[in-house]
């Protein structure tokens, strides 16, 4: 446990110190993801040595103290959380100066990741508020980095993720107000020894949560807030903030929604993935600007998170926790080496339309593979993360025909997925435009943008772990 | 370390790296690269020599990796991979030859290249391949893979061919994936063996078993461009050259052939076949697509265009020889799919030299090229006659074993559309090669000198007239061991005698 209090503290104390000494923040927060991530890793390691650990923070009671719980899910949560930290830092480091990003940018994205890491690591209705709210703050702050263009998606976030925690902390209210407890397992006790109704108070948190993950239909925020945002606060939102109020749904309904329940909100899950997969697909395919096209594609990709959440619920199949947080993970590492390529390429070929990636297969080969790759795991192309999440998905299905429908969705959401990446890759073999000599673009961001990547297609081969601390 | 479970692994990395670090290089390190090219197909050639005398004492090649539940990442050598390996290797030297003469001068070399070797890669990964779930796998990096040097050129024809290209093949992928999680859902995938491996589900699960097969067909049918799924191939004719003739021969519509018969052999096998009475649909869908691709090339003007649809007519013979079941049709369509690989390509190879030499892209611009371009012109009859199934040629054999095939299997009528077929090659054919030898010199429309001893450049002509001999020598050596025709009939006697 001390590892994992020690990988959300060193961000916490990162951010503190970079907002103290400004001209070293840059340096300092860099060290942080990467010391948290050598932190996360031995978390992970302790769990699966000596198996799943509690702690009550300042010596308070249960049910009034701040209760974490690291068990195998939840420390490879952290872990992804520090290495698409890392991942993004580094790449933020090796270009920031170029790029104009400001220096701000550093203690917010430290504080996002303390953040995001307490979040994993609570089982508390209470503790998940104040985490994604601080989180929900770090985020449109982070936005703002881009200046006046991003004001008004900025602000437009702002409101939607304040009505959002609304919804939630009325919820967890009404829950409280009958049954006293904010400790999760607690709390499932006490509905299932004393079951009321407490579904008007689980449908509030549910929207509240669907509206912070963006998901179908109340992602409205997000196209315009991802595609504003500074290229590596892009990768943070759309690979990790999102998942934050996802793994909350996935809590919340797993242990406080009774069985009955359970299977009436699987079908609010199993539709409206069906609808962010096709419709958020189509409007990536539709837009005209780049990462507006990344920015749906996320929207879309939610969708697979939404079916793996449905089904578990509607099945009651433990291995759809597994596709569930597969989907996780292959959607962090795809979707930051996206953001990252495309914005790499936006910032030094100069343009935010789709029309200006002609011809980038020439004048940036590597971003542009970046991209290529990233893209074959968000289609879900063997043997890359994506796939593996895919056919954990598909497997199971062939068992119930009963609910068949779910196959032709899932092919139009690959093949919808297939068609937008691909849109950008043939514009990149276009060989209209021609290059100009002196173009010469530095290699090491396109090389760190192509790294998580990498990450994603090798993640295959570590799958049989994977699997395995995600329990089946 | 086992060597013999880590050769299977050396063959696909012989092209693989090559591969990646030519994409390194810089353009003008052409010495550099051409070494990588031609030192990574030798390794390869050795490599698969080897493992060709291995197989042939019956030795046993088996890489593992764990990879899904129930599915690991297989690499198998098995007499049947192995044909398709020989093929693509040996292929794989002349079209880098060739390749290496067509782009020089070009921009992008290190490019097309390093996609080049990725491509035969992914060919030599699919045809090693040791259960449906590594297939997949390569199957789809090989569409990947393909993909940059269809679009190289790329200009507005070829990126449009090329978004034809991707539609076509990443739905036939997906198609091919949905069908291979539902096998894998029943069993798991076993590695593949003679009689398949699904006989002990077949009372249970009969309805189960056909949506796969015929989810497996439709995706391994986009790349064989079977009837309505061959729309991409004719107009993925606008890559260069040495492409067409790599795409046609050997890589993509032969992986989706080779995928059949795996399927036909090693996953269902002959009973379930034959029980779930799956043999006549193939067997007619195979007849249909020969038939219409013969009709479709002799309406074609466009001579690269006419080889197209001569591909998607030709390629169907190996999935009509394997889906008729019969051992001996088996082999027709086994020693055909060598065949038909090494004449398609050098009748592309001629192509590509007719083009690159003297301008010509019409049939009717290639009035007497024989006197001007003697050797190319050689090469381009004896193909031309291979694909007729003239006598002393390869495609005779083949023809021969899958027209007694037909017969032993009971398919009399598929006699019929081979000599429809044989005819049809005839009429799109011989006018070509009438116009070549028989009628005066016409106006070529852009001649150029390329050598000044010989009839274009050495490195275009070399391939041309290896390729030639082959098809000369496979037809009249067929009864030596080292024949491709003595491999396939081996082949047959191991998947068959499994009981």
């Amino acid at each position: 446990m001390s590892f994992a209090l020690a990988a959300v503290l060193l961000p916490l104390l990162a951010a503190v110190l970079a907002l103290c000494w400004r001209s070293e923040a840059a340096r300092l927060v860099w060290l942080s993801t990467l010391f948290s991530l050598l932190l996360a890793l031995a978390a992970l390691w302790q769990v699966v040595t000596f198996g799943p650990v509690s702690m009550q923070l300042g010596g308070w009671q249960t049910g009034l103290a701040i209760r974490w719980h690291l068990n195998e899910l939840s420390a490879l949560l952290l872990l992804m959380t520090a290495l698409i930290h890392s991942l993004v830092a580094s790449y933020s480091f090796s270009q920031w100066r170029d790029a104009g990003l400001s220096a701000d940018f550093w203690p917010l994205s430290a504080l996002l990741q303390a953040a995001l890491s307490s979040l994993f690591l609570s089982v508390d209705l209470f503790n998940w508020y104040v985490t994604l709210e601080l989180l929900g703050l770090a985020a449109v702050a982070l936005v703002l980095l881009s200046g006046k263009k991003a004001l008004q998606a900025a602000m437009r976030y702002l409101l939607l993720s304040l009505a959002g925690s609304l919804c939630y902390l009325l919820g967890v209210a009404l829950l409280y107000g009958h049954y006293g407890w904010l400790d999760v397992p607690q709390l499932a006790v006490a509905i299932s020894e004393e079951p009321v109704d407490h579904r008007l108070a689980l449908w509030l948190i549910t929207a509240g949560l669907m509206l912070k993950a963006a998901l179908w239909p109340l992602h409205v925020w997000l196209p315009a807030a991802h595609a504003a945002a500074p290229a590596p606060v892009s990768a943070l939102l759309s690979a990790l903030v999102v998942k934050g109020p996802l793994f909350m749904l996935y809590m919340i309904w797993g242990q406080l929604a009774g069985p009955e329940l359970a299977v009436t909100g699987s079908w609010l899950f199993l539709l409206t993935g069906s609808m962010a997969l096709v419709v958020g697909g189509w409007s990536a395919l539709r837009t005209p600007y780049a990462k507006v096209m990344v920015a749906y594609s996320t929207v879309a990709q939610l969708g697979y998170g939404l079916l793996a959440l449905g089904l578990m619920l509607h099945l009651t199949d433990p291995a759809f926790t597994q596709a569930l947080f597969l989907f996780v993970l292959a959607h962090a590492l795809a979707k930051t080496s996206t953001f990252l390529a495309v914005g790499e390429m936006q910032l030094r070929l100069g343009g935010k339309r789709l029309s200006t990636y002609r011809g980038a297969s020439q004048t940036m080969p590597l971003a542009m593979f970046a991209v290529a790759v990233a893209g074959g795991s968000l289609i879900g192309l063997p043997p890359s993360g994506g796939f593996v999440a895919k056919w954990h998905l598909l497997l199971p299905l062939w068992q119930h025909s009963q609910l068949w429908w779910l196959l032709p969705v899932i092919l139009a959401g690959t093949l919808l997925s297939a068609a937008y990446i691909f849109r950008l890759v043939v514009l990149a073999f276009n060989r209209a435009k021609p290059v100009s000599p002196d173009f010469a673009p530095v290699l090491l961001p396109q090389w760190l943008a192509l790294l998580p990547a990498l990450l994603v297609w090798m993640l295959a081969f570590a799958s049989g772990s994977l699997l395995s601390w995600l329990g089946g | 370390m086992d060597w013999n479970s880590w050769l299977p692994v050396f063959i696909v990395l012989s092209s693989l790296l090559p591969g990646l670090l030519i994409f390194s290089l810089a353009e003008h390190r052409f010495a550099l690269r051409t070494t990588l090219n031609l030192g990574g197909v030798v390794v390869k050639l050795l490599l698969v020599a080897w493992m060709w005398q291995g197989v042939k004492a019956g030795e046993d090649y088996y890489f593992e990796l764990p990879f899904l539940p129930g599915g690991a990442f297989i690499l198998h050598g098995d007499a049947l991979s192995l044909q398709f390996v020989l093929l693509s290797s040996v292929l794989w030297l002349v079209t880098t030859l060739y390749a290496i003469g067509y782009l020089e001068g070009s921009p992008l070399r290190s490019r097309f290249f390093g996609y080049f070797s990725l491509c035969v890669s992914a060919t030599v990964g699919l045809a090693l391949s040791g259960n449906l779930i590594s297939f997949v796998l390569f199957y789809e990096l090989l569409t990947l893979a393909t993909f940059p040097l269809v679009v190289h050129r790329g200009t507005v024809e070829s990126l449009r061919a090329g978004r034809r290209y991707l539609a076509y093949t990443i739905s036939g992928g997906v198609v091919l994936m949905l069908g291979a999680a539902l096998l894998h859902s029943l069993t798991g995938s076993p590695v593949f063996m003679p009689g398949g491996y699904l006989s002990p589900l077949l009372a249970e699960h009969s309805g189960l078993l056909m949506l796969a097969f015929v989810l497996l067909i439709t995706g391994l049918g986009v790349k064989a461009a079977l009837l309505p799924l061959h729309g991409w191939l004719p107009e993925a004719m606008v890559a260069p050259a040495p492409v067409s003739a790599l795409l046609h021969a050997v890589a993509v519509v032969k992986a989706g052939a080779f995928g059949i018969v795996r399927v036909v052999y090693d996953v269902f096998g002959v009973d379930v076949m034959q029980q779930l009475d799956l043999t006549w649909p193939l067997v007619l869908l195979a007849s249909a697509t020969i038939l219409y691709g013969s009709w479709r090339a002799l309406q074609q003007q466009d001579l690269k265009r006419r080889l197209a649809y001569s591909t998607v007519s030709q390629v169907s013979y190996v999935t009509l020889g394997v889906a008729m079941l019969g051992p001996v049709a088996a082999v027709g369509g086994l020693v055909h799919l060598v065949h038909q690989g090494v004449m398609k390509i050098t009748l592309f190879f001629c192509a590509g030299n007719f083009a690159e030499t003297l301008g010509i892209h019409k049939i009717r611009e290639l009035n007497g090229v024989g006197r001007r371009m003697p050797l190319s012109s050689i090469a381009f009859t004896l193909g031309a006659c291979g694909m007729i199934g003239l006598p002393a040629t390869a495609g005779m054999i083949s023809k021969w074993y899958l027209a007694s095939g037909a017969l032993e299997a009971g398919y009399p009528l598929v006699l019929l559309v081979l000599l429809t077929s044989s005819a049809l090659n005839a009429m799109y054919f011989l006018p070509v090669i009438f116009r070549i030898w028989c009628l005066p010199a016409g106006d070529w429309p852009a001649p150029k000198q390329l050598s000044r001893r010989f009839e274009t450049h050495w490195m275009l002509l070399l391939p041309p007239v290896i390729t030639a001999v082959l098809i000369v020598l496979m037809g009249l050596l067929a009864g030596t061991d080292l024949s491709p025709l003595s491999w396939s009939k081996l082949i047959v006697e191991r998947e068959f005698s499994y009981d």
